[in-house]
């Protein structure tokens, strides 16, 4: 019995290592992202850390990643995003669609 | 940056305005005071603006997600709102509860101005250190409130000159429409903080609409348009709508009875 209880504590616990979610950072500067592309595995949730160095808030928007999130001037926002199937879904900066974009490439 | 302006505004702007026509229109119709407008707006600015000023702080709350929780505690508040409103709107004649639909209606307007009136305010702020563009922002600014004003009060004066039932009907129509919306952004703001798991789309409309275009971003402004949305956000908005139908039925066939 016990032997049983320590081989689900151990199979869990192997899961929650298992399943400890990818960070990725993206810089906000001058109006762009720093990385513009970044590369994610399919069917997976990734955890994005935008860290905003300008002076101006902007908003991290995508449609083909239905995420939406203002992200404060000099500061930092987390957005979740994924599991996604391969493929190519672009980001925008809402505020300042005209140099903030990028895309994330799911493999 | 100007017609980006005019879309970024008017989308906003037009939510909220939907929301005070449909309420303004059932204001004028059963002779209840206008004057809660008037405290609604201005708290919701205030409101709006105390949110702003300290996005950053509540940004960092619940491990950086603090901004998305409290989203879409204002949008489950705005729904609550309608979903009480179109309850006791259908036993009006009782005379009752009108003291109750004041308050909801000034509850309903100052949450609705929350969240757009922070996200106008820290768009705005942005471009208050870049003044080549701050003018063009500003005038875009001016003709998107503008235009989501003019299509609150156009639908404000067909409610009220439609015929009692008519203009029930549209009212009622409206409110399903923009609780809709509140909803599927409260599922889409609570999966993107991973508090709901996130999930495949079910489907995908963006060849046909897309939420890049003008009409696209209307249909997401009026009744929460989404090109791909997850089983979870259709339960959730079938649901919430199914709810208030049910509950606004009940309640009219207890007025009747």
């Amino acid at each position: 019995m016990s032997k049983t209880i320590l081989l689900a504590v151990t199979i869990l616990f192997s899961q929650c290592l298992w399943a400890v979610t990818p960070i990725i950072e993206i810089e906000i500067r001058d109006h762009l992202f720093y990385p513009a592309e970044i590369t994610i595995p399919a069917d997976t949730k990734v955890k994005l850390v935008i860290i905003n160095t300008d002076n101006a808030a902007e908003e991290f928007e995508s449609y083909e990643m239905n995420r939406e999130k203002v992200i404060p001037a000099g500061s930092k926002g987390v957005v979740f995003i994924g599991p996604l199937r391969p493929g190519e879904y672009p980001f925008f900066g809402e505020f300042f669609p005209k140099t903030a974009q990028g895309k994330v490439i799911v493999k | 940056m100007l017609l980006n302006a005019v879309i970024i505004i008017l989308r906003e702007v037009i939510e909220a305005s939907l929301l005070i026509s449909i309420f303004m229109a059932f204001s004028h119709k059963y002779q209840l005071p206008r004057r809660w407008l008037g405290i609604a707006l201005p708290a919701g600015l205030a409101l709006a603006t105390l949110y702003a000023v300290n996005i950053a702080t509540v940004s960092q709350w619940l491990d950086g997600v603090g901004q998305e929780v409290i989203n879409a505690g204002v949008h489950i508040v705005v729904y609550l709102m309608l979903l009480i409103f179109l309850i006791f709107a259908m036993t009006i004649n009782t005379d009752r509860y009108k003291q109750l639909l004041i308050v909801i209606m000034t509850i309903g307007v100052t949450f609705a101005s929350i969240r757009e009136g922070s996200e106008i305010i820290l768009y705005i702020h942005g471009f208050i250190a870049l003044p080549e563009l701050l003018q063009p922002v500003l005038l875009g600014g001016a003709i998107g409130a503008g235009l989501g004003i003019s299509v609150g009060v156009l639908f404000y004066y067909l409610l009220v000159h439609l015929s009692l039932d008519k203009g029930a009907k549209l009212g009622f129509i409206l409110s399903l429409c923009v609780a809709g919306g509140m909803i599927l952004q409260a599922t889409q703001l609570l999966s993107q903080a991973d508090w709901i798991a996130s999930q495949y789309p079910l489907w995908d409309t963006s060849a046909w609409i897309s939420e890049r275009s003008v009409l696209g971003q209307l249909l997401y402004a009026l009744i929460g348009y989404e090109a791909t949305p997850t089983p979870i956000q259709v339960i959730s908005y079938i649901s919430a709508l199914s709810l208030m139908l049910i509950l606004a039925a009940l309640s009219y066939r207890k007025a009747q009875s």
